[in-house]
């Protein structure tokens, strides 16, 4: 009885979760101009439409540009963050770790709209250095959290034993405790990435005349249409995320940190 | 001439209580000396400021005659294992053998040939391509050994390197590690707080406790004659008691025993004790005998336990002087709890002493 109430639960569960992509994925396809349930006919021209409309071609560049910069800025300045925090006991830990995890806790909008509030103050600086420095703020917590736990799966002695070996410091964090950070710097990355790409309140405050990332203008698309071509896009960007995943699992190794 | 000297050595993470404090140690080359202490007696302090991890506060580390003191801990050529065995998860058991070498900038066909006998000295040249994840604790030990020595370093330094295997294994690798140490002629500080270990694997056996050498001699004189109350008591010496000195003489002390004078040898870090002075009585389990009471010479006293280890019995015994434990062989006589008997000292075996 157990195993079919489960069965039940679990259909249910997958249902919630795959049943709107599964509606959204067959209304993309749809003939008709409004967005509907079930589609009728089919036609690919709202994929069409997606690639012809500059807006969505443009920002998804922005998009594309400004995850992997402020991801990888992120990773950068993270990395150092986390292998201090995880072998140095300091007097401020704690307090380091709590200001870092700030971001993660308070509410998105809350930060958008008080970094449009700071930069304003900051004088003009560009829609798209205020994004860049948007995003790497909130991704770096993301990715400090993210590699600290790989660190400390890693014998902190590993590196006095590089030490004793012959390498010096920087050597033996290089040839050393680096390779071992790998899985989690890959993670870091993925998860970094997706939350840029797909983030939007922050971006919402921060995006200005002419630039705008993907979600946000995929929102201000729906405000005046609501033919499937944003069913098409989120189609898209379903396979488009998909696909990034399984790569990265496949080059950097994800899996075996997961 | 030492290979390896330590000059007044002194450490403090903090002020009042230095972790190490005046150590001074000489190592004879191709010699194992352990230091045995409990945690926090500075031994892994001494082996981390040899290693050149810890820069001490005052004192010199002279290996070869040469002075290291203030050599970074890269450039010391030294072969160090870890009790966590530390060894590189992402490399092979080969490329962590090497590691080493390459950091020496051997050429290839040496860095081959000489992994290669590595391995082979611990017995892993069939594991060569695995991970260490892939390895038992046991094995894991032996790359990091074999690591280690590799390199031929001026001094091989161990830190309780068989904490992490369960009791077989550690008598196993014990003896493995002793055979290689003495195979290459390295000069080799250990670190262990088990004092069976650091008597069975130690040329010379050092003991410590908060920071300072309490003892240092063979395991032979350490088991027999520990000269302090502290070294009495780690060494497993099971029952102690107090007693007043009654005389003195060169080699012999008398004391007290239940009524009885008896004569012991003693130790004083003060000279030779004035009569009346407090000693501290200790002798091992197996260092006094039960008869039954008819028996008059002795000590009266009453079995409270008695507990079956097998080819011996472990009483627990009350006397008016206090409670023994007392090991007796289990095919002679036996007793029951509650039974009278009388405890006959060994006291040739017995140490006093005074502090």
């Amino acid at each position: 009885m157990i195993s079919r109430w489960m069965y039940i639960s679990l259909v249910i569960l997958y249902g919630f979760l795959l049943g709107p992509f599964v509606i959204i994925f067959m209304a993309s396809f749809g003939a008709n101009a409004n967005l509907a349930f079930p589609p009728q006919g089919f036609t690919l021209d709202w994929f069409a439409n997606v690639f012809e409309t500059s807006q969505f071609v443009d920002s998804f560049w922005i998009s594309l540009q400004l995850a992997l910069l402020s991801t990888i800025v992120s990773l950068v300045m993270g990395i150092p963050v986390a292998y201090a925090l995880t072998r140095f006991q300091f007097a401020a830990s704690g307090l380091v770790e709590t200001v870092f995890s700030a971001p993660i806790l308070v509410p998105g909008l809350v930060i958008g709209f008080a970094m449009l509030n700071f930069f304003v103050l900051l004088g003009d600086m560009g829609v798209m250095t205020g994004l860049f420095i948007g995003h790497t703020a909130i991704l770096f917590p993301y990715s400090v959290r993210v590699v600290s736990a790989s660190l400390r799966n890693l014998d902190p002695y590993v590196e006095d034993a590089a030490v004793s070996l012959g390498a010096n410091r920087l050597r033996g964090f290089l040839l050393v405790v680096l390779p071992n950070m790998q899985a989690g710097i890959a993670a870091a990355f993925v998860l970094g990435f997706i939350t840029s790409f797909n983030n939007v309140p922050v971006s919402l405050f921060l995006s200005g005349p002419g630039v705008t990332t993907l979600p946000v203008s995929m929102l201000s698309y729906l405000e005046y249409y609501f033919d499937p071509t944003i069913a098409a896009l989120s189609t898209l960007l379903v396979i488009f995320t998909v696909v990034l995943v399984q790569t990265a699992e496949r080059v950097l190794g994800l899996s075996q940190f997961v | 001439m030492p290979h390896l000297e330590i000059h007044n050595l002194t450490v403090s993470y903090d002020k009042d209580q230095p972790a190490l404090a005046q150590f001074r140690l000489d190592v004879e080359p191709g010699e194992l000396v352990s230091l045995l202490g409990p945690s926090g007696c500075g031994k892994t302090t001494t082996l981390r400021s040899v290693a050149g991890f810890i820069q001490p506060d005052a004192g010199r580390i002279v290996i070869n005659g040469r002075d290291y003191t203030h050599l970074p801990p890269n450039q010391r050529d030294i072969g160090l294992v870890f009790q966590s065995y530390a060894l590189f998860p992402h490399l092979t058991v080969f490329q962590n053998v090497a590691f080493g070498l390459r950091m020496r900038r051997v050429p290839k066909a040496e860095v081959n040939t000489r992994v290669a006998n590595a391995l082979k000295m611990v017995g892993l040249e069939a594991f060569a391509n695995r991970r260490p994840a892939q390895l038992s604790g046991g094995q894991q030990q032996r790359v990091a050994l074999a690591r280690a020595t590799v390199i031929e370093p001026q001094v091989l330094l161990l830190d309780e390197p068989l904490s992490n295997l369960d009791a077989r294994l550690r008598v196993d690798m014990r003896q493995e590690i002793r055979r290689a140490q003495q195979q290459l002629g390295i000069t080799t500080l250990y670190v262990t707080h088990d004092q069976v270990e650091a008597m069975s694997i130690s040329d010379r056996v050092v003991v410590m406790n908060q920071g300072k050498i309490e003892q240092i001699g063979s395991p032979e004189r350490i088991f027999a004659a520990p000269e302090t109350v502290f070294v009495a008591d780690f060494m497993g010496f099971d029952n102690r008691f107090n007693a007043a000195v009654e005389s003195v003489q060169a080699d012999k002390l008398t004391v007290n025993w239940g009524g009885a004078p008896t004569e012991l040898r003693w130790h004083s870090r003060f000279g030779s004790p004035c009569p009346g002075a407090k000693a501290e009585v200790f002798f091992r389990a197996d260092n006094a005998s039960l008869s039954s009471s008819s028996d008059a010479s002795g000590l009266a006293g009453q079995v409270i336990l008695h507990t079956f280890h097998g080819n011996e019995v472990q009483y627990l015994v009350e006397t008016q002087v206090g409670e023994f434990s007392i090991m007796q062989d289990s095919a002679g006589e036996r007793f029951e709890n509650g039974a009278a008997v009388t405890v006959q000292a060994q006291t040739q075996k017995w140490i006093a002493i005074v502090e």
